[in-house]
């Protein structure tokens, strides 16, 4: 009697449990048809952090709202610059007058049409919250689709700055309500979960977007978003590892590029021992950066001489490459000079968020010991290197990635020694004289034989190492195509589509 | 009912305090750490003048001090504020989680009561013998196996080789209920294994003090067959120390299994607080401080009532309820 009680009740247990399975997956299976709308999700690992486009200067906030934002002018993926909101730039002689056409017809995600008014009060917003955009000394309206910016000081790379987001007067908070003209509008933000846009139909260019949404799904690490994306789950996922990217399988495509950042070995200029110059040369001749790259990125990435990303095009001067080939012999008498024939205890502080910077300074005190240098390394948490590093700059040495526009005076304007970035206390009056002279600079020949002079001093000044610049990599499932790398932090969902069967 | 009444107050009495000084350390210890909200949202891309505009905006410019009484005068008034990092409310942010949470800690305490149980029985009937042994071991590995290893195999074992469970696809009760549950049931089960080890040796251990009492051998004398000398003497009297076990287990489970969650791409608490951590965000870490400290106090408040129920001893002479 006993027994078949029990018996009965495993029965209905099982039964129960089957139903649950085959319920879930049932509605696991239940995907995709021809007339659904076509929904695209990219992996991300980082929280977004601000909306509002004014405000938010982070790569990770920025890479998202390129899809929801424009400015007059936008990047292409080849790094050229490109009208959008305006569709033409008379500038004056003296680089001092930017006068924009303003696209007509153009609307904001809320229904309201683009005027002159919504240019002048951006560029207004934007100007209090952007350094690049501080030599704007007024803006006026000059006819119903014309606007004028005009600037206290010239600056002939102004063009690259004009790329800040055109937003309607009407929203109050764009944190919380982001409107913008882009072809994408924001739909939700879940904390912790995803950020959705969806397709805005009225979008200047009638062909653009192809899909209807795009979700960007919040991952804890790379190594969850890699499961999902085994898993079907993600469709894109950028900026992985190249390890990483080989195990997502045959499904996808992995493509690759040059990412415009500058992994660098900080040696900061102010304090002992690398406050001489020979010291910062003898540790780029010990530093093997082809192994570092080997070591840590898998090979994918590019040797670097100094702070300019040679994707820039014809402001980088390559006669500078290969200045430093390992060479330990001269690295030890470069020492011997300095005084440090001995060699010397230094840190390496890397934050510890950053498994490749640890990595690399991990390499580099490896590779340091050879001319008796011992470098000792000292993680910290991303908030304590920010406030301690970057902003104290109470350090003696540190690997980080710089992101910087891909602009060439962004790449490089971090030394000068007045500058708030300049984190490693490099100052050399020439370079500074030189750099304020590239503002009034209209021709790009005459400009670009400044950037080659002001490169050829930071090599033989070795303000710092650099490493390299890490290769962007993106995998892509391969039903998608139009998926197009840019040399900076974007994700452009624009002209992503499925291919047709 | 005067008693009942000097119990509840005592009850109350002692959450608040816990949750004074539980604020009072949340408070020091953020205080300490370097950083704040502005600089991780705007990376190291921003000016000072960007900066110091964010701050002024979330309001990062008053002295924490300042900022700590305010969150307090709002806490006990029910308001837990806003989060500076995200700008929703913090109890909103804490109740989206609450799903998962709830979710995991519940499949998980039916896991860990439909295995321990059984398993100490069955190990208590004759100690030292084969499945004794057999469940002891297995409940020493379990119990030493780190979180993340456990969820690294199972998910390897269970998704790749035979193709179950989605991982990392998280789906809303509200949305699909099922799904939900689905997507719940190999994350609870590697949030519960360490726990039900943990139960299992308490189960066993207590089983065998009771076994050695004089009742058991006169029940035996009585002619009572072993198997119902364990169900209605054995096990009842086992459930008092049972249950303590299990209230700790619990109010471990409800404030979040940050490893697990994190391996699992689940939306629980403990990464939200990890986020709230990584991001200097004073509100929001209080609030869940707030949420842990109130669930931990509830629970035993829970296990309280239940020992009593349990323990007819204590209700007869007067016992707390």
């Amino acid at each position: 009697m006993k027994a078949t009680k029990i018996l009965r009740t495993a029965a209905v247990a099982v039964m129960c449990l089957s139903l649950l399975f085959s319920v879930a997956s049932c509605s696991k299976k239940a995907q995709k048809s021809a007339q659904e709308p076509t929904s695209v999700t990219v992996g991300i690992t980082q929280e977004p952090g601000l909306f509002d486009p004014h405000l938010a200067v982070a790569a990770g906030d920025k890479e998202i709202l390129f899809n929801i934002f424009e400015g007059l002018y936008k990047f292409s993926s080849d790094g050229k610059l490109q009208p959008a909101l305006a569709t033409d730039c008379a500038i004056s002689d003296d680089c001092k007058e930017f006068t924009f056409d303003i696209r007509k017809d153009v609307k904001f995600h809320d229904g309201s049409v683009m005027t002159a008014d919504d240019v002048i009060f951006s560029t207004n917003r934007a100007k209090e919250n952007n350094q690049a955009l501080a030599s704007i000394a007024s803006v006026e309206k000059v006819g119903d689709n014309s606007v004028k910016i005009t600037l206290s000081t010239p600056d002939s790379e102004f063009l690259t700055h004009a790329t800040y987001a055109i937003i309607p007067q009407s929203v109050a908070d764009q944190n919380k309500t982001p409107v913008g003209t882009g072809p994408f509008k924001f739909k939700e933000y879940v904390v912790g979960q995803y950020v959705s846009i969806e397709k805005f139909a009225d979008y200047w260019d009638s062909s653009l977007p192809y899909l209807d949404e795009v979700v960007f799904k919040i991952c804890a690490d790379m190594d969850s978003g890699l499961l999902e994306l085994q898993n079907g789950n993600i469709d894109i996922f950028p900026h992985m590892t190249k390890d990483k990217a080989e195990m997502a399988g045959d499904k996808f495509d992995i493509v690759t590029g040059s990412s415009n950042m500058v992994q660098i070995f900080a040696l900061n200029n102010a304090v002992e021992p690398f406050d001489k110059k020979e010291v910062r040369e003898a540790i780029n001749f010990a530093v093997d950066k082809q192994e570092l790259i080997k070591l840590t990125m898998d090979g994918a990435g590019t040797e670097l001489t100094t702070g300019m990303n040679p994707i820039i095009g014809d402001a980088y001067d390559k006669s500078i490459d290969g200045t430093y080939k390992k060479d330990l012999e001269k690295a030890k008498s470069l020492l011997e000079q300095a005084g440090y024939a001995d060699g010397f205890d230094m840190t390496i502080t890397v934050p510890s968020n950053y498994l490749v910077h640890v990595d690399t300074a991990v390499a580099i005190a490896d590779q340091l010991k050879e001319i008796g240098i011992n470098a000792e390394i000292k993680q910290v948490d991303w908030n304590a290197w920010l406030s301690d590093v970057y902003t104290g700059r109470d350090f003696q040495s540190t690997v980080i990635c710089l992101t910087p526009d891909y602009a060439p005076m962004s790449e490089i304007a971090r030394y000068h020694s007045q500058s708030t970035d300049n984190f490693i206390n490099y100052n050399n009056p020439e370079v500074d004289k030189l750099m304020d002279s590239i503002p009034s600079t209209l021709d790009e020949k005459e400009r670009n034989d400044i950037y080659h002079q002001i490169l050829h001093i930071l090599v033989e000044d070795s303000c710092s190492c650099f490493i390299q610049d890490p290769y962007e990599i993106t995998v892509v499932n391969k039903d998608l195509e139009g998926y197009e790398l840019y040399p900076m932090y974007i994700q452009d969902m624009s002209k992503v589509k499925f291919k047709s069967a | 009912m005067k008693e009942r009444v000097t119990y509840i107050l005592s009850r109350v009495l002692e959450l608040v305090i816990t949750l004074l000084i539980v604020s009072l350390l949340t408070f020091a210890a953020f205080s300490i750490i370097p950083g704040d909200t502005a600089s991780v949202l705007l990376g190291i891309n921003a000016s000072p003048a960007q900066l110091e505009a964010l701050r002024e905006k979330l309001g990062l410019n008053d002295p924490l001090w300042y900022r700590y009484l305010s969150w307090l005068k709002g806490a006990f008034t029910g308001d837990l504020g806003d989060s500076t990092a995200f700008g929703k409310p913090v109890a909103e942010l804490i109740v989206s989680r609450l799903p998962v949470t709830f979710g995991l800690s519940f499949l998980s305490l039916i896991l860990v009561l439909v295995i321990s149980y059984p398993s100490a029985v069955i190990s208590s009937g004759k100690p030292g013998k084969f499945w004794d042994q057999f469940f002891s071991v297995i409940g020493h590995v379990s119990f030493a196996i780190p979180p993340f290893v456990l969820s690294l195999i199972s998910i390897l074992v269970t998704s790749k080789i035979f193709g179950y469970f989605g991982v990392g696809k998280y789906v809303e009760p509200s949305k699909d209920f099922f799904g939900y549950v689905y997507c719940l049931l190999l994350p609870a089960f590697c949030v519960a294994v360490p726990k039900i080890a943990m139960a299992f040796k308490f189960l066993r251990a207590s089983i065998l003090t009771e076994k050695n009492n004089d009742y058991v051998r006169t029940s035996k004398s009585r002619g009572l067959s072993n198997i119902k000398i364990m169900f209605r003497h054995i096990l009842p009297n086992s459930n008092v120390s049972a249950i303590t076990a299990l209230s700790i287990i619990l109010s471990d489970l409800l404030g979040g299994s940050l490893i697990v969650e994190q391996v699992f791409n689940l939306p629980g608490l403990g990464r939200l607080l990890l986020q709230a951590i990584g991001r200097r965000d004073f509100p929001l870490i209080s609030g869940i401080v707030f949420y842990l400290a109130a669930m931990m106090v509830i629970v035993y408040f829970l296990a309280d009532i239940l020992m009593n129920l349990c323990d007819p001893r204590l209700r007869k002479n007067g016992g707390n309820i």
